[in-house]
């Protein structure tokens, strides 16, 4: 039997998602360092460098930079490439209207952080309309 | 909660069609979002309406079509009256130069978009920098802009209050000629987080944009304020601007003793104790090129200026560089522009020199936005430079216009030392 955790925190785009959780304190562009054609990290050194974001619960401490946020996630989106939610530390508003226009949940002010509370692999559910994550650690 | 007049409510619920109440939700959820309690008029929109070229990169042409279905929509509807609308940066140019990378379908498609969108009221200016190019708004004034290092520049310099928005709110406030209230549109968010005690001289915009590349990282998403500069020029403005916006998710700045709202340092922190320091010395600018830099050969293959796109005092200085001399062979010079300033470039003579030199002005986008097939760039740009790196997958060395030239003419980079 996994390890169950509940985590409350503030709504900033409801919805509800699941996914598998891709976990890294740091700040990322959408534009210029997200590929929408594969759903991959491009930017080089990135922690995440290399890594798919679709589909998966994206933890990171906040977006950054362009104005081209939420058009490259939608393009990521019709590709079937867009992350199934974001857990965010801080909320920058050009992700939120991403996910807003992409139907994308965001959660932020979680009771403790998220980076300690979820590793990458970790199965999350997000449910965005009761401001609640239910976390199934990983075997 | 956000509280909405009855108009807005009654557009909210369908009133003007499908797709302005659309517009309002997303504006509304922004808003709620956000933590905005209302929404407030706004008059001045700088908008992202470009065809995406990734079907040349492994994604569908379905995924291009639907997407540029929705912009066509967007354009069907007419802008509020009392907006001015201008455009951002295109993937493509509309010229008919002889470009490899602009795909004559993507053209075709941005063609179509184009129209429409002049006949909505939006101004093809074309440009990721629309304060050169006639849109200046007035201090405190509400803007809906996109284009980040824009935002920067109209909030910071200008003293203009802009969020950073996306297409999709960029149009809807376009077409609503409303805004949610949140960020710094607000006064109290346009205090000063972070102070940085510039202690090195600046001696080219290109140093400026090092500065904004050192302080966008400190600063995330927080107000860096300037200390210890002096006032600088339109283009060492631009360069501290865009490089705060790429290397961060900053909004804006304050330069004390010298922009709109920061006549004095207490006044740029709104009186309190600045949250956090840092200092900005002779080496943190070395170290500030080093970190972008991955070029480490010496041959050369693109040379890129106007990023942000140049002004015509920038255009000059080049024409006055490259006159009567020649770019090595194999090596593209690009300098990328908006087309009314090409304009006026044309008339003053200087596109006529940078053309016999070999180089080339470009108009309406930019070598990253097209997706250029360049291995090794020189640019003075450190926005330019830092998604070249990552969306071109070149290797780059940012350097002052002067240098750029230098590397243009004998297809080297020997070095700014």
């Amino acid at each position: 039997m996994s390890e169950v955790v509940e985590l409350k925190g503030r709504a900033v785009v409801k919805g509800r998602a699941a996914g598998e959780a891709l976990v890294s304190d740091s700040v990322l562009s959408f534009w210029g360092e997200v590929d929408p054609a594969s759903g991959k990290v491009i930017a080089a050194g990135h922690p995440l460098e290399g890594q798919s974001l679709r589909g998966k619960v994206l933890v990171i401490r906040s977006t950054k930079g362009s104005s081209a946020t939420p058009m490259v996630l939608n393009l990521a989106r019709l590709e079937g490439n867009a992350p199934a939610a974001f857990v965010n530390l801080e909320v920058d508003s050009l992700a939120a209207l991403g996910c807003i226009v992409n139907g994308i949940p965001m959660i932020t002010d979680l009771e403790r952080s998220p980076f300690d509370a979820i590793q990458t692999g970790d199965h999350v559910v997000v449910d965005a309309d009761a401001g609640v994550l239910t976390i199934t650690k990983k075997c | 909660m956000i509280g909405l007049t009855a108009e807005q409510q009654a557009i909210l619920s369908g009133a003007r069609g499908p797709y302005l109440a659309k517009c309002m939700r997303w504006l509304v959820d922004w808003g709620k979002a956000m933590g905005a309690t209302r929404l407030i008029p706004v008059d001045n929109t700088h908008v992202l309406l470009p065809v995406p070229n990734l079907v040349a990169r492994g994604a569908s042409k379905q995924t291009i079509e639907h997407y540029v279905r929705d912009l066509k929509e967007a354009c069907s509807h007419r802008t509020n009256s009392r907006c001015i609308c201008t455009v951002h940066t295109l993937f493509v140019t509309m010229d008919d130069l002889d470009v490899p990378e602009n795909d004559p379908e993507q053209v075709r498609m941005q063609r179509e978009i184009t129209e429409l969108a002049t006949a909505a009221g939006f101004i093809p200016t074309f440009t990721c920098a629309p304060y050169l190019v006639g849109n200046v708004p007035l201090k405190g004034e509400v803007c809906a802009w996109t284009e980040s290092s824009a935002v920067v520049y109209a909030n910071s310099i200008l003293g203009a209050r802009t969020t950073r928005h996306g297409s999709e709110s960029a149009i809807a406030a376009s077409l609503l000629g409303l805004v949610p209230e949140f960020g710094v549109l607000l006064t109290e968010n346009r205090k000063g987080t972070l102070l940085v005690e510039v202690s090195t001289a600046l001696n080219h915009p290109t140093d400026w944009g090092a500065l904004g590349y050192f302080a966008g990282k400190q600063a995330g998403l927080g107000i860096p304020v300037f200390n210890g500069v002096r006032r600088p020029s339109q283009d060492e403005a631009k360069q501290l601007c865009a490089a705060l916006a790429t290397s961060g998710g900053v909004t804006m700045c304050h330069i004390a003793g010298v922009t709109p709202e920061a006549p004095t340092l207490e006044a740029a922190f709104h009186g309190d104790v600045p949250a956090e320091f840092v200092r900005f010395t002779e080496t943190a600018l070395r170290e500030t090129y080093c970190s972008l830099r991955t070029h480490t050969g010496t041959e050369i293959d693109s040379v890129i200026l106007g990023c942000p796109h140049a002004s015509i005092r920038e255009i000059a200085e080049i024409a006055s560089l490259l006159k009567n001399k020649r770019v090595a062979n194999g090596v593209r010079l690009w300098v990328d522009t908006a087309r009314s300033t090409k304009a006026n470039a044309d008339a003053m003579g200087y596109t006529r020199i940078i053309e016999e030199s070999g180089g080339k002005i470009l108009c309406d986008t930019c070598p990253t936005n097209m997706r250029i097939a360049a291995r090794r760039i020189v640019t003075h740009g450190f926005k330019q430079a830092h998604y070249a790196r990552n969306m071109i997958g070149a290797e780059v060395i940012v350097a002052s216009t002067e240098a750029c030239i230098q590397a243009a003419l004998t297809g080297k980079w020997l070095g700014d030392e």
